[in-house]
C-alpha cells in the first residue's frame, strides 16, 4: 500500500511542480466567469423584463396626434416621461434640442379599424434597439387594451414571476460546466501521464518494481481523482460564496466525483490501447464534444441530473446518482483486465 | 481520421440547424388541468392533473406551477417564481397564435407601428410633419364593428405572422418598418452565434494535429534534419501549416454549403479567423516542453481564442464594438444583412496582425537550441523575446517590440477583465486597474530587461533612451488602435471603458516614466524584476486612479 501512495504522491507532486494545474484552474475560472458574468449580463440585455427590473431609464416621449389615449397611462406606469405636443413641428424641435428621446404619433382610436401609429426614433442602431426593448411592454399593454375594445380577450396577461433567463443559464449551463470541467481536466491528465510513460518506456521500469499493474493504474487514477475532487469542492465553495444556492449539495458532489472517476477510467483505457498521446488526446476530446452535445438530447445524461439535483427537483435523488456508481463498478474491473492484456502483449 | 472530423463537423452542423438549442431542458415541472392549453417547450415537463391533485402537488413542491384553465398558480419560492416568469413568455406566444386563428386580422392585431428614423438637426432630415396624415383626412370607409376595415399594413402583419413570430430586427436602413408589439421579439443573436461557432470548432481539432505534428518532430529529432536542409524557417512553418489550413478552409466551405449561405462570403469572413487560430497554435509548440504542458497550454489557447471570437459577437446590434470579432460578420451574414469594408477591416486586421506576428516569432525561434531546451516557462518566453529582437538594431527592435505586443496586451487585458468580474464591483475596478497596469508594464519593459541580461545595455542613459522608445512604440500602437476603432466604429463608448484607451489617454511622458522606473531599478540598482515591476505598477495604478477620479 505504501508503494500505491508513493505513486500517488509522485503524480501529485509532478502536477504541482509544473504549475500546470494552476493553468487548468485559471482556464476553468476564466470560462466560467466569461460565460456567466458576461453572457448573463448580455442575455438580460435581450430580456426586456430583466432589463426593466434592473434599470429604469426615464425615457422622454413626445406624443402628437391623439394626446389622450390610454397609451399615455401605460407609458407612465413604465416610468416614462410623457409630454403632449400640439404640432409635429414643436415635437421635432424638442427632439432636436435633446429634450425628447423619441416621438410617437397616435391616431384617434376607431374600433372599426386597426390603429396605425408612427414612431420616430434617433438614427442609431444601439439607441433605437434599447428604446424598442423598453417600449415593448407598454405597447403590448396598449395593444391588449385595443383588442379588448374589439371584443378579443387575451388570457394570461397579468402573470407575475421573475425573469428566468439568468436562473436557467446558471443552473443548466454554469453549474454543470463547473461540476464537469474537473472531470475533463483529470481525464486528459491521466492520458498524458500514462502515454508519456508508455511512449518513453518508463512504464516497464515502474512495473518491474514490486508493483502490480492494478496498483500502478489504481494509483494514477486515484491521483487524478484527488485533483478533480479538490476542484469540485473548490467550485462548490465558490458558488456558495457567490450566494448561489445548490440543493442536494451532497448528491451533486457525489455525482460530479463519480462522473470524474468514470471519465478517468475511460481515459486510462484509451491511453493504454492507443499508446500514442496525440491520437488518445484527439479521440478523447472528440469523445467529450460528442458527450457534451449528446447530453442536451438525452434525458438521463449527468448534465441534466446535476441541474435537477441543484435546483431541488422533487423526483431526482440518490437513486439516480447510484446508477453512476453502478457504471463505475462495472467499468473498473473491465479496464484492469483489458489493460493487463494490452500491456503484456 | 480527417474524414471522421469532416463527417462529424457536417453532422454537428446538421444537428444544430434541426435541433433548436434550448438552455434548461426539463428544468421545470408543470401540472395542467385537463382543459388547459397544451403548450410545448423543452424547458417544461408537463403532467396532467385535476385541480385538487395539482394544488397538492404544487404545495408539496413536486410541481413548480399548476395551470388551471386560464389561471396559473405558483408558490412564493424562487424556483416557482422563475417558472412562472418563464411560462409567461410561452403562454404569450400561445395566446398570439390563438388570437390569430380565432379573429379577423384587424381585431387580432389592432396596433401597427411604423418606425421612422430622425437624423440629428442640421442634416437633411425627412420632414416629420410630411410623413403624418393630413389633419381632417378621412380614413377608408368605416365598416361595421366586428368586421374591421382593411388596412394597408395588413400585408405586413401577415408577413410577420407567417414568419413564425421571429421578426426582422430593427435596421437603421432607410426602409420603413411596421412593428406589431405582440409579434416583436428583441434581437437575440444567440442562435447565429452558436452557428458561427460551429465554423470555428473543427478548426480547433485540425490545429491539434498541427501542434502535435510539431511536437512529434521535436521528439523524434527530425526537426534537426529539417533545419539543416536548405530551406528557410518560414518555408518550414508555412509548409507544415498549409495542409491543415486548407483542410480548415474546406471545412468552412462545407459548413457554408450545409447551412445554405454563400461559401465565398463565408470564406472571406472566416479565413482571417482560421489564420488567427493557427497563429496562436503555432506559439503552443514553441513554448511547451512536456506532454502535460501541451495539453494545458493548448487548452488555455483554445479558451482565450474562443472567448475573443465569440464574446463580442453576442453584442451584435447592441454595440458596434461587436465588430471586434468576425463572428459578428457571420451573424450579419445569417441575418442576410450587409456590412461594409470598414467593419470587415476592423474585425479582421487585428487577427491578421497577430497571425503575422506569430509567423515572425516562429521563424525567429525555430532553432534546435531553443526548441529542445527544457527551461521554466518564463525563461522560455524571455529567450523567445531575445531571439525576436534584432541585435544589430537594438533601439529599433525595442520600438517595434512594444508596438507588436499591443494585440497581445489587449487580449490579456480582456481575459483579466473577465476574471475580475467575479469580484464585487468596487474591488473589481481596483483589481482591473492593477492588472491592466501590470500587463502594460511587463509588455514595455520585458525587451529592455532581456537585452540587459545579454549585455546589450551600455549605460543608464541608454536605459532611458530604450525606455523612451518602448513607451513611444506602445503609445503609437495604442493610439493607432484607438484611431481605428473610433473611425471605423461610430459609438465605441464601450471600447474606452474596456480597454482604457479612450478613458485613460496616458500621455507619452507617463509611459516613459513607468518604463524607466522598471528598467533603471533592474539595470542600475540591481533590483529583482518582480520588485521593480511592482514599483512601476504601483505608480502607474496611482496615476490611473487619479485620472479616473479626475474624469468623474
Amino acid at each position: 500500500m505504501n508503494a500505491f501512495f508513493a505513486i500517488v504522491k509522485k503524480e501529485l507532486r509532478a502536477i504541482t511542480r509544473e504549475r500546470t494545474i494552476l493553468i487548468a484552474i485559471t482556464i476553468q475560472l476564466f470560462i466560467a466567469s466569461f460565460s456567466s458574468a458576461l453572457l448573463i449580463g448580455l442575455l438580460s440585455f435581450y430580456d426586456p423584463e430583466a432589463l426593466a427590473a434592473n434599470t429604469r431609464p426615464n425615457l422622454r416621449i413626445g406624443i402628437i396626434g391623439n394626446t389622450n389615449s390610454p397609451l399615455n397611462l401605460y407609458l407612465r406606469n413604465a416610468r416614462m416621461r410623457v409630454t403632449a405636443f400640439d404640432s409635429a413641428a414643436e415635437a421635432e424641435a424638442a427632439f432636436h434640442n435633446r429634450a425628447l428621446d423619441l416621438i410617437l404619433y397616435v391616431p384617434d382610436d376607431d374600433p372599426r379599424s386597426a390603429v396605425e401609429m408612427k414612431m420616430f426614433l434617433p438614427r442609431s442602431e444601439m439607441l433605437s434597439s434599447f428604446i424598442m426593448i423598453f417600449l415593448r411592454e407598454p405597447l403590448k399593454r396598449y395593444e391588449n387594451f385595443l383588442r379588448r375594445e374589439r371584443g378579443v380577450t387575451v388570457n394570461y396577461t397579468d402573470l407575475g414571476g421573475s425573469p428566468a433567463t439568468t436562473f436557467e443559464f446558471l443552473y443548466s449551463v454554469i453549474v454543470p460546466m463547473l461540476m464537469f470541467f474537473p472531470a475533463f481536466v483529470a481525464g486528459s491528465m491521466v492520458i498524458d501521464s500514462l502515454s508519456e510513460e508508455l511512449e518513453t518506456h518508463t512504464f516497464e521500469t515502474l512495473w518491474s518494481a514490486p508493483l502490480s499493474l492494478t496498483m500502478i493504474f489504481g494509483a494514477k487514477i486515484f491521483a487524478a481523482l484527488v485533483v478533480a475532487v479538490i476542484q469540485i469542492a473548490l467550485w462548490l465553495a465558490l458558488l456558495r460564496l457567490n450566494r448561489i444556492d445548490i440543493q442536494n449539495l451532497g448528491w451533486v458532489f457525489v455525482l460530479a466525483t463519480l462522473t470524474a472517476a468514470i471519465n478517468i477510467v475511460l481515459s486510462a483505457f484509451t491511453a493504454t490501447s492507443l499508446r500514442d498521446r496525440e491520437r488518445s488526446q484527439f479521440l478523447y476530446s472528440l469523445f467529450i464534444v460528442i458527450m457534451a452535445s449528446a447530453s442536451y438530447v438525452v434525458d438521463f445524461a449527468p448534465m441534466q441530473l446535476i441541474t435537477r439535483l441543484a435546483t431541488g427537483d422533487y423526483y431526482s435523488g440518490g437513486w439516480d446518482v447510484a446508477k453512476y456508481a453502478l457504471v463505475l463498478a462495472v467499468l473498473m474491473p473491465v479496464l484492469f483486465r483489458a489493460a493487463r492484456r494490452l500491456i503484456t502483449v | 481520421m480527417f474524414l471522421v472530423i469532416g463527417v462529424l463537423a457536417v453532422a454537428f452542423g446538421f444537428i444544430s440547424t434541426t435541433h433548436t438549442y434550448t438552455v434548461g431542458e426539463g428544468l421545470y415541472r408543470v401540472g395542467i388541468s385537463p382543459g388547459a392549453p397544451h403548450v410545448r417547450d423543452a424547458r417544461f415537463v408537463f403532467t396532467v392533473a385535476d385541480a385538487l391533485t395539482g394544488q397538492a402537488l404544487l404545495q408539496a413542491r413536486a410541481l413548480d406551477l399548476y395551470i388551471d384553465g386560464t389561471r396559473v398558480f405558483a408558490r412564493d419560492d424562487a424556483k416557482s417564481q422563475y417558472a412562472l416568469g418563464a411560462i409567461k413568455r410561452v403562454l404569450d406566444k400561445y395566446e398570439v397564435a390563438r388570437v390569430n386563428s380565432e379573429f379577423e386580422i384587424g381585431n387580432a392585431f389592432p396596433l401597427r407601428i411604423e418606425v421612422n428614423y430622425l437624423t440629428p438637426a442640421g442634416d437633411v432630415a425627412p420632414d416629420l410633419a410630411a410623413t403624418l396624415p393630413a389633419a381632417g383626412a378621412t380614413d377608408p370607409a368605416p365598416a361595421a364593428l366586428g368586421e374591421p376595415a382593411t388596412r394597408a399594413t395588413d400585408a405586413d402583419v401577415r408577413k410577420q405572422i407567417e414568419g413564425d413570430t421571429t421578426l426582422p430586427e430593427l435596421k437603421s436602413g432607410t426602409d420603413k418598418q411596421i412593428i406589431v408589439p405582440s409579434l416583436t421579439t428583441p434581437p437575440n443573436p444567440f442562435g447565429q452565434v452558436i452557428l458561427a461557432f460551429l465554423y470555428i470548432l473543427p478548426v480547433f481539432f485540425v490545429s491539434v494535429f498541427f501542434t502535435s505534428g510539431f511536437m512529434d518532430e521535436k521528439m523524434n529529432r527530425r526537426l534537426t534534419i529539417l533545419l539543416s536542409a536548405p530551406i528557410t524557417p518560414l518555408q518550414i512553418i508555412l509548409g507544415k501549416m498549409l495542409p491543415y489550413v486548407l483542410f480548415a478552409l474546406a471545412g468552412v466551405v462545407g459548413m457554408a454549403l450545409v447551412t445554405q449561405v454563400d461559401p465565398g462570403l463565408a470564406l472571406i469572413i472566416f479565413a482571417p479567423a482560421v489564420l488567427f487560430i493557427f497563429g496562436i497554435y503555432l506559439m503552443v509548440p514553441m513554448l511547451y516542453r512536456t506532454f502535460k504542458d501541451t495539453t494545458f497550454i493548448s487548452m488555455l489557447a483554445t479558451s482565450v481564442t474562443t472567448a475573443y471570437l465569440i464574446f463580442p459577437a453576442m453584442f451584435s446590434g447592441i454595440s458596434d464594438l461587436a465588430y471586434m470579432s468576425p463572428v459578428t460578420l457571420a451573424v450579419k451574414m445569417y441575418r442576410a444583412e450587409t456590412f461594409g469594408a470598414q467593419e470587415y477591416l476592423f474585425a479582421t486586421v487585428p487577427l491578421l496582425l497577430i497571425f503575422a506576428l506569430s509567423l515572425y516569432v516562429g521563424t525567429r525561434v525555430l532553432n534546435e537550441e531553443y526548441l529542445m531546451g527544457y527551461r521554466p516557462l518564463f525563461r522560455k518566453i524571455a529567450d523567445a523575446i531575445y531571439l525576436i529582437l534584432n541585435r544589430a538594431h537594438v533601439n529599433a527592435s525595442i520600438l517595434a517590440l512594444s508596438l507588436m505586443l499591443i494585440p497581445i496586451v489587449y487580449i490579456a487585458q480582456l481575459v483579466a477583465l473577465a476574471i475580475s468580474l467575479n469580484l464585487p464591483m468596487r474591488v473589481a475596478v481596483g483589481v482591473m486597474l492593477l492588472i491592466a497596469a501590470s500587463i502594460e508594464e511587463i509588455a514595455k519593459s520585458i525587451g529592455i530587461i532581456v537585452l540587459h541580461e545579454h549585455g546589450y545595455v551600455r549605460s543608464t542613459r541608454h536605459v532611458f533612451a530604450l525606455a523612451f522608445l518602448s513607451a513611444l512604440g506602445f503609445l503609437v500602437g495604442e493610439k493607432a488602435l484607438l484611431f481605428v476603432s473610433v473611425s471605423a466604429v461610430a459609438q465605441s463608448n464601450l471600447a474606452g471603458a474596456l480597454f482604457n484607451t479612450g478613458l485613460l489617454p496616458v500621455p507619452l511622458a507617463a509611459h516613459f516614466v513607468f518604463t524607466s522606473i522598471v528598467s533603471v531599478l533592474v539595470v542600475r540598482f540591481r533590483w529583482r524584476y518582480a520588485f521593480a515591476l511592482l514599483a512601476a505598477v504601483l505608480v502607474h495604478s496611482a496615476y490611473n486612479a487619479l485620472l479616473v477620479g479626475g474624469i468623474q
